[in-house]
């Protein structure tokens, strides 16, 4: 019994050293880039970072990043001046683009098109509105630079808070425990194809048992009408204090959104007060091809395809001042 | 709880360290203790099915010692009757009597009445029902035809019945096999043990790799047939071969060497049918405890081969239509059963349902022959023919889906519904059928090999499969756990 056990553990032992090796030599698990908050309280990756970021089991996804000087995933450095054409992009992981190789970005879609035109993506995985008016405020000499502004808003998700500040929580990711675990590739691998989630629902049931139970209410339509008129009307509210607290400029800034998802009531505010934004709902609408990946609900080649024709589309539109003879 | 769950494994270990560490020493206790943990296994479905395997187990326990004891015929038949209609009662309960209804129901109509289907009930089919029915069934046959002598030892024969190992979905178990096991003290050996977990390794591997990463493909092709040329319909039902294999024999092979760590061998269920050479070979190799029963107390019994030629495909079309009807409450399974017998039954007649019994393809060589690579390819289209049947909702969706076959005559490339790789499958099968010609000639020991560093790179990269095909949105519950 004891040679059976002991034979056992030691096998699974060297099958897991075995296992991490496989894993690295065929990059299963991703990469995951350092994060920091910089002396503006600007959440942003650590610059000068690149590497691999996998999605789904037998690498589905496989994407390479470059973190540029900045702190944000591009294939340039951004040197805003007066003399050229520049427009930055800002959102969340969409804009981030982590899920598509560096090099093949939306902002190097629409500079492909746009050869005068230099794109500057400012995404970053969970920034919401607050975070995005929060960094073109902070920088605002370098944003000032820049001729138009992009900014990703995804109504029910990025208006959340009406001010500003740091997200400890996110930040935790970075703790030395976490960075460890992020150390083991095989780790990081189960984790990201739910392998791990057994034992953690079996956990969590295990902790539920001396918990007492929370008495499960169905809520009736009225209700739920109800809390969803609050919600807009407090993100509406949220949207209103960030934009006083930082400053809008309308002929400069323009919202990127999905109409689909975006509260009507949201859409007729902007129209009413002549915020400029694009719409992409229609063209993603038009495709009869898959616009996100297998495995989450990001954009794939496709999806970004059409965001940047969108934006593209948008910028020839518009008569830049620059540049300058 | 499911084999291929956590649940399953946290309880195996648990069970595993009391029934060797506190109850080894005594042969009643570590029964009572299997029998309780096989309550607790099975109770966790649905504990109000626990009354019917008790049922089950009571009424086999009493009917065994009356047959035992009696000395007139005519009394050890009556007796025999009672177990037969119990257990044949509860399968048709539980299992046919929505069909039967419904069935008459239609039969009515076709002659112009029309009765409303009131009489159907909301049944819910106990897991297991028709394995463990089979088991306790067969209990009583054998001591009516004198080839055992019942146990006096209830708890024993209760752990028989209900050992969980086995308990959902087979190996069929005889009692000459099981029950001798049970009551007899065993004593832990590091080998079987080994063996076991290796079984089970391996079981996990075919039923999470093979089964789980295809049922996906199999389902959107069957859910939408209408909508695919012949093409996509050859490869979905050629993957469900693979899926239905995958996930039985994955089981069973599991079910085998679980049972293996509490120190019990249960029989072969599957001997590689993949590799078979003519559609007897393949019922020698398929779901072996299922036709080793059928063979026994129904083929037999009938006469079997001993009789004249047209009694004797009389007995198989009888064997295999029971068969079909055994897998499921639903023509289809008839119709299958009744294909098998039509694809055996000139294999009977020119006398070639026997000559592979004792050998397996390439017995002594690396390679098959030609002939033989044709055999096996014609035996596997057979049979994954019939699965049309086996596997669609309905009689209309088999012969629907057989007519798309032959009248969308036409080739078009297969996207998987969820946007993978379908290289990545075609690969992975093409190994998987190498390493199972490899290791044909032994289907209890898939990693067997001399050297240790093979040995722990095949296990590494069993595991390395495992987790490249793992899915955490596949429904993982087996297939036969619906029969």
């Amino acid at each position: 019994m004891k040679k059976l056990i002991l034979k056992s553990a030691l096998y699974f032992f060297l099958i897991l050293i075995l296992l991490e090796v496989l894993v690295r030599i065929f990059h299963l698990g991703k990469d995951t880039p350092a994060r920091f908050v910089d002396e503006h309280e600007v959440e942003k990756w650590v610059p000068n970072q690149n590497g691999f970021s996998v999605t789904g089991n037998r690498r589905q996804n496989f994407s390479e990043y470059n973190i540029n000087n900045s702190g944000y995933n591009s294939y340039r450095e951004f040197n805003p001046t007066k003399n050229k054409i520049e427009v930055a992009l800002v959102g969340d992981s969409f804009i981030e683009g982590f899920h598509q190789d560096y090099y093949n970005s939306i902002g190097k879609k629409i500079e492909n098109k746009l050869p005068n035109i230099e794109v500057y993506e400012y995404g970053y995985a969970g920034y919401d509105f607050a975070d995005q008016l929060h960094l073109v405020h902070s920088y605002k000499e370098q944003f000032q630079l820049i001729d138009h502004i992009v900014l990703g808003i995804k109504f029910s998700n990025d208006l959340d808070r009406g001010a500003y500040n740091v997200v400890y929580s996110r930040l935790a990711l970075e703790s030395p425990k976490n960075r460890l675990l992020k150390k083991s590739k095989l780790l990081v691998y189960c984790k990201s194809i739910g392998i791990l989630d057994p034992p953690q629902e079996l956990i969590y049931r295990f902790i539920s048992l001396f918990k007492s139970k929370q008495k499960f209410t169905t809520k009736s339509d009225e209700e739920i009408s109800r809390i969803k008129k609050e919600k807009e009307k407090q993100y509406l509210t949220n949207f209103e204090s960030l934009i006083s607290t930082y400053g809008y400029d309308k002929e400069r800034y323009t919202l990127l959104l999905d109409s689909r998802i975006t509260s009507p009531v949201f859409l007729s505010y902007l129209e009413k007060n002549n915020f400029n934004y694009i719409d992409f709902a229609d063209t993603f609408e038009a495709t009869n091809r898959p616009t996100t990946l297998i495995y989450d609900r990001h954009w794939n080649n496709h999806g970004r395809q059409l965001i940047a024709s969108a934006i593209t589309e948008y910028l020839s539109k518009k008569e830049f001042q620059k540049p300058k003879p | 709880m499911l084999f291929n769950s956590l649940d399953f494994f946290i309880f195996l270990s648990v069970v595993f360290i009391i029934y060797w560490f506190i109850f080894y020493k005594n042969i009643k206790i570590q029964n009572s203790f299997i029998l309780l943990a096989s309550y607790l296994f099975y109770g966790m479905w649905d504990w109000r099915f626990l009354f019917l395997i008790l049922a089950s187990t009571i009424v086999d326990f009493f009917v065994g010692q009356t047959i035992h004891h009696s000395t007139s015929d005519k009394t050890r038949k009556a007796w025999l009757w009672v177990s037969v209609i119990f257990n044949v009662g509860l399968l048709g309960f539980f299992k046919y009597y929505n069909f039967f209804i419904g069935s008459w129901v239609d039969f009515i109509s076709i002659l112009g009445y029309d009765l409303k289907s009131t009489w159907t009930l909301q049944i819910i089919l106990p897991v297991g029902i028709s394995f463990y029915t089979f088991q306790t069934m067969s209990y009583s046959l054998d001591i009516y035809y004198k080839r055992l002598t019942p146990t006096k030892d209830f708890i024993a024969f209760a752990t028989f019945v209900s050992f969980f190992p086995q308990l959902v979905a087979g190996p069929i178990e005889r009692a000459s096999n099981l029950l001798s096991q049970i009551t007899t003290k065993r004593i832990f050996n590091y080998n079987q043990s080994s063996e076991g977990l290796k079984l089970i390794l391996w079981g996990l591997f075919k039923k999470v790799v093979i089964a789980d990463s295809i049922a996906p493909i199999v389902d959107d092709i069957f859910a939408n047939y209408t909508q695919y040329p012949a093409s996509t319909l050859v490869l979905g039902v050629s993957l469900f071969s693979f899926q239905v294999y995958g996930d039985f024999s994955g089981y069973s092979d599991i079910a085998i060497g679980t049972a293996k760590l509490f120190g019990i061998e249960l029989m072969s269920n599957f001997k590689f049918p993949i590799f078979s050479r003519n559609v007897a070979e393949y019922w020698q190799r398929w779901h072996v405890s299922l036709s080793t029963w059928f063979r026994h107390y129904v083929y037999i019994p009938l006469g079997g081969s001993r009789v004249s030629k047209l009694k004797s495909v009389r007995n198989i079309i009888i064997i295999f239509l029971v068969s079909g009807f055994w897998h499921g409450a639903n023509w289809t399974f008839i119709v299958w059963g009744g294909v098998h017998a039509a694809f055996y039954i000139p294999v009977f007649l020119m006398g070639r349902n026997r000559i592979y019994m004792n050998n397996v393809v390439a017995e002594n060589r690396w390679f098959p022959t030609i002939t033989e690579i044709s055999q096996i390819l014609l035996t596997f289209a057979l049979v994954t023919f019939s699965r049309v049947f086996f596997r669609s909702e309905s009689i209309t969706d088999a012969f629907g889906f057989l007519q798309q076959i032959f009248t969308n005559f036409t080739y078009d490339t297969y996207q998987h519904p969820l946007g993978y790789r379908m290289i990545d499958y075609f690969i992975l099968l093409a190994l998987f059928v190498v390493y199972e010609f490899k290791i044909r000639r032994d289907e209890r020991s898939p990693f067997k090999f001399k050297s240790k560093v093979v040995r722990f790179v095949m296990y590494t990269l069993v595991i390395l499969g495992m987790l490249l095909f793992f899915d955490d949105n596949i429904d993982r519950s087996f297939i036969y756990f619906q029969f």
